[in-house]
């Protein structure tokens, strides 16, 4: 899997928790927070992006990650070591 | 005089009509929904009749994203309070001087089953939204987020007597002057096929006799009842002091004159014929009426053997023998923890129409010497009402209303 594509399911699932996304144009620099999710939305779309890989991610490892792209980043290299 | 509060508001679903004004027309047809039940979550090897909403209106500008996260008993509250809102033009009233009490315990029952139905093998991916969820009190934070309510919010239980029991806690609040208006909601209770086994087995819900025949399952007060039917509903109760509404140039809806409250000292499902008798005589007492004066009673009435039994003879214990009778439950079921304040409404709804709704099934009254509004709607005036419930664990109570 790209980053791009990464980027692309985790832009899917915000749209799928958060008003107001669809027309959204998703960036790497983009922090969910800013984008109106708030801390449950956030976890809510964290659990569907690891559902989405078959992958599951210490709550605490997300905690690092300051924008999608970061984030996008730390899914990547958990597959990886998968 | 008492001190007395008004209502201001109403909103109400079931499976009958969506909105006071298809609800009321629906009623006064004798309109029903009975069938074997289908939501997902309500059958496993069982085939249970009830009543279920069908294409709920869900009000504009909600976000589909709040849909998602929202239960079917959060989204009947949703449609049932905006209805309220409006029509109490709560908006021109501080946030912080409204309150919401939700009616009902364990309501959302379904939608966990199917929570843990569908997580059972990739637990590890729970929504994390479940741990707000499987509360009820859930249902105080939504609503109180999307209408911005800042005054006091919580959730009273008192089984199958929690819709009225909201409505005494609301009006508390208001003659305590805690806030200027209080919401109550009756809240859907979303019964699982679990729920419906243990109420089955308990002899609560029925029908063998009628398996094959839903639309005559229900009969409150006929000689072939053999136990309640369920029926989702909703219902929001907007409750204020008459001061409060003068701001606003509001016709209130009715006068909650006053209640009663009182225990069976007793667990179990079982009726106590003391118990009705004091809840009504509290509550008469608290109104200052007399039982004659009363032209109107929306009894409890789920079709229980013994509950309707008990409930007559507290009404004849209580000298309310004169007054007409009809069962809402045996048009729209049995709502469980929303049905006191569903009821309510459909007592204030017949109260402005003038007019009283016919009791489905109603063959052979099992006391046939009561004045039954049977086949037919009749005209007539309702100045005094009183309404009832009783729940498990021996909850009785009765609220007294008068035409504003």
């Amino acid at each position: 899997m790209t980053k791009i594509q990464l980027l692309d399911l985790i832009a899917q699932h915000a749209r799928e928790i958060v008003p107001g996304l669809d027309a959204h144009q998703f960036l790497a620099s983009d922090r969910l927070a800013d984008l109106g999710a708030n801390s449950v939305d956030r976890a809510e779309i964290a659990m569907l992006v690891q559902e989405s890989l078959g992958l599951s991610v210490a709550r605490v490892e997300l905690f690092g990650p300051k924008n999608i792209g970061e984030l996008a980043d730390l899914f990547l290299q958990k597959l990886d070591a998968g | 005089m008492p001190a007395k509060s008004v209502v201001t508001g109403m909103g109400v679903i079931s499976a009958i009509g969506q909105g006071k004004a298809a609800f009321v027309a629906a009623l006064l047809d004798g309109k029903t929904a009975f069938d074997t039940m289908r939501r997902p979550g309500r059958q496993l090897d069982s085939a249970y009749i009830g009543a279920e909403i069908r294409d709920m209106v869900v009000p504009l500008g909600i976000a589909r994203q709040t849909l998602r996260g929202a239960s079917l008993s959060a989204q009947a509250a949703l449609v049932v309070l905006q209805e309220a809102w409006t029509e109490a033009r709560l908006s021109d009233v501080d946030p912080r001087r409204i309150g919401l009490i939700v009616g009902g315990s364990n309501i959302q029952q379904r939608e966990l089953v199917l929570i843990h139905e569908g997580y059972r093998d990739r637990s590890i991916f729970l929504r994390p939204t479940y741990g707000l969820s499987f509360m009820d009190s859930d249902l105080c934070g939504f609503c109180t987020a999307q209408f911005g309510i800042r005054g006091l919010a919580y959730t009273v239980g008192g089984a199958s007597a929690s819709g009225q029991l909201a409505i005494t806690q609301a009006a508390q609040a208001v003659l305590a002057d805690q806030v200027d208006v209080c919401i109550a909601l009756g809240a859907l209770m979303d019964l699982s096929h679990w729920e419906c086994r243990g109420l089955r087995a308990l002899g609560a819900m029925g029908s063998d006799r009628y398996a094959n025949e839903p639309a005559l399952a229900c009969r409150p007060f006929d000689r072939d009842h053999d136990g309640f039917i369920f029926g989702e509903s909703c219902g929001a109760v907007v409750i204020e002091s008459a001061k409060s509404t003068e701001h606003r140039g509001l016709e209130p809806h009715a006068i909650l004159c006053g209640w009663g409250i009182a225990m069976d000292g007793n667990r179990n499902p079982d009726p106590s014929l003391e118990g009705e008798m004091q809840a009504i005589q509290n509550a008469l007492d608290a109104s200052r009426l007399l039982p004659a004066q009363i032209d109107y009673v929306n009894p409890h009435g789920t079709g229980s053997t013994i509950g309707d039994e008990t409930e007559l003879k507290a009404l004849h214990a209580c000298g309310l023998t004169d007054a007409y009778l009809n069962a809402t439950k045996s048009l729209i079921g049995h709502g469980l923890s929303a049905a006191g304040t569903v009821e309510v409404i459909a007592t204030l709804l017949q109260m402005q129409a003038g007019q009283l709704h016919p009791t489905r099934n109603l063959e052979n009254p099992i006391d046939p010497t009561l004045n039954w509004v049977k086949h037919e709607p009749i005209d007539y005036p309702i100045e005094n009402a009183l309404t009832l419930s009783m729940g498990f664990g021996g909850i009785n109570t009765a609220l007294c209303w008068q035409r504003a």
